[in-house]
């Protein structure tokens, strides 16, 4: 059996947790820049605010039911959710958790029988809750489809399944896929779901898990489709996935706090991101050896313009690095090609790829070797990973960095800073 | 099988090779005290019993001085622990989150501070959103 392990309003229960005070209170939090609600709790649903809708429009709604926002911390959600997963795997033992997103985890749970699966399920959640103070949703199901739709439902209705759904035989999951409309079913988009109920009537997953297997083939656009429907019919088809995968390629980027126009802060910033790529980059002991930066700009009628032929550069590297100044330098030089005068930028990215293990790095014979640089990389970060973060920077990055994105509501990063913990009386 | 929950010991830094033992290749005498070299002492071995589990917080009064706790200290609090009658515990009372000593007997509890110049606090589980949220295992202290 598959269990899924979701977080409830993650960002929202984060912030919970260091704030009993928001406990009854509606909560929302915003995206990057504070510009759409990505995270709201129960309370600020049923105040009818949105999910993804822009800020400013449920502003009104906010101040009146004293809603409490805030920007996102990524840091705090980050640490969190580390918490969350290695709770989880400390309960079913690391080799039986996929980590599927930041708030949610499968979870492989075999030579169980149907009671101590529920028994187990109400375990795993409790211990969940009181090591890390976030209240979570379990469901379980023969496939991680179904065990989607059992999560759903239990998150639906709180009074009835208190968080834990278990489909364990086939009259409950033909109950369960019977209340699930089909654009509910996890992998399928709301524009197919749309087609599927147009085109040939099927409104819920039972109708669909109904369908013979030859119409699944023809209909449901290819193998992932004939596996979704595998599933819903109860056989495995999605396997989890192996740990930790290295990353095949590394992007950092972000939206700036205002409108850019200016060609120095346009360098700052790209610089930066590049700094932060080539941290994310040795940490997972690699280097890359293709890079890309793009801009994105802004048009008159404030929305984003963004030509992957014009305002993105890619450049091969002539050796594979994972120094900071290295890619300092490349990154601005492109920037400085993309740049263009008079227009507004609103956003700015770098990616990483063709990413090989530092250690198999192949040398150039037209380059110098990389040595002294490795040892500089080692040696700042140890000291920005040790003491502070940023306590070493380069100088292209900027001091005043006056593009950053807005983030007026951020709660402290309470579990992440020294000097921004919690404080009790 | 039923799953076993058990309390993790901390899993940080176990690296330790050979080749930190800085006398290991050393071309006169090997140091007889290479068989005796150890890891070193780890701080977060003593003070972290459960990683995921463990917050840090501040102490911002001189509520439980009488513990041993001063303002400005870092608390070490383990939510995964039971709180038990007598823990120091982090708990939350409308709200308001504080560091005081439980006191549960029967129906009763109460929240006792270390100090003569706060009075102890009778719980009403009726009249009040109250829960306990974590217990403190350490406090770092910074002497002067």
């Amino acid at each position: 059996m598959v269990a899924i392990v979701d977080c409830n309003s993650f960002y929202c229960s984060c912030e919970r947790l260091f704030q009993p005070r928001l406990h009854k209170r509606p909560v929302v939090v915003l995206s990057n820049n504070d510009g759409c609600i990505i995270s709201r709790s129960d309370e600020a649903r049923q105040l009818g605010i949105p999910m993804a809708g822009p800020y400013y429009m449920a502003k009104e709604v906010i101040e009146k039911h004293d809603v409490a926002v805030f920007s996102s911390n990524y840091n705090l959600y980050g640490d969190i959710s580390r918490r969350v997963m290695e709770t989880l795997k400390q309960i079913v033992g690391e080799t039986n958790v996929e980590v599927y997103s930041i708030d949610e985890s499968f979870l492989h749970l075999d030579g169980y029988s149907p009671k101590q699966l529920a028994k187990s399920a109400r375990q795993i959640k409790e211990t969940v809750e009181h090591w890390t103070g976030i209240p979570v949703s379990v469901g379980i199901a023969p496939t991680k489809v179904l065990s989607k739709v059992a999560n759903r439902l239990a998150k639906k209705d709180p009074k009835k399944y208190k968080g834990v759904f278990v489909l364990d035989n086939p009259q409950t999951i033909d109950d369960a896929l019977a209340q699930t409309a089909v654009k509910d079913i996890w992998g399928i988009g709301r524009r197919y779901a749309e087609k599927l109920e147009s085109q040939f009537n099927l409104h819920t997953a039972l109708a669909l898990k109904k369908m013979n297997e030859t119409w699944a083939g023809k209909n449901l656009g290819g193998v992932v489709g004939l596996r979704l429907w595998r599933e819903l019919n109860g056989e495995p088809c999605i396997e989890l996935k192996d740990q930790l995968i290295k990353k095949k390629m590394i992007a950092c980027t972000r939206m700036f706090g205002r409108p850019v126009t200016s060609a120095s802060e346009i360098r700052e910033a790209v610089a930066s991101y590049a700094s932060r790529a080539a941290e994310k980059l040795r940490r997972q002991s690699g280097a890359a050896k293709m890079m890309e930066v793009f801009l994105v700009k802004n048009d008159h009628t404030d929305l984003y313009t963004y030509n992957p032929s014009t305002d993105a550069l890619k450049f091969i590297l002539p050796e594979a690095t994972s120094a900071t100044h290295q890619l300092i330098n490349y990154a601005l030089s492109l920037a400085d090609k993309l740049f263009n005068p008079g227009s507004r930028y609103l956003k700015a990215g770098i990616i990483l790829s063709q990413l090989v293990p530092d250690k198999e790095v192949q040398g150039n014979l037209f380059t110098q070797k990389n040595k002294p640089s490795v040892k500089l990389m080692e040696v700042m970060d140890n000291i920005n990973w040790g003491i502070h973060k940023e306590a070493v920077h380069f100088g292209a990055t900027g001091l005043h960095q006056k593009w950053q994105m807005k983030q007026e509501h951020r709660s402290p990063r309470y579990s992440t800073k020294w000097d921004e913990l919690k404080t009790v009386k | 099988m039923e799953p076993e929950i058990w309390s993790s010991d901390f899993k940080g830094n176990k690296g330790f090779t050979q080749w930190e033992v800085h006398s290991a290749n050393a071309t006169g005498f090997g140091a007889a005290a290479d068989d005796y070299m150890d890891k070193g002492i780890d701080l977060n071995e003593q003070l972290i019993q459960n990683k995921a589990a463990t917050f840090f917080m501040r102490m911002n009064s001189e509520a439980m001085i009488g513990a041993g706790i001063h303002a400005g200290d870092i608390l070490v609090i383990d939510r995964s622990l039971q709180a038990f009658n007598g823990k120091v515990v982090v708990a939350c009372l409308n709200g308001e989150m504080m560091v005081r000593r439980l006191e549960k007997n029967f129906n009763k509890i109460r929240l006792v501070p270390d100090t003569d110049k706060l009075a102890t606090i009778d719980v009403d589980l009726n009249g009040c959103e109250f829960f306990i949220w974590g217990v403190v295992t350490w406090v770092i202290h910074r002497v002067r």
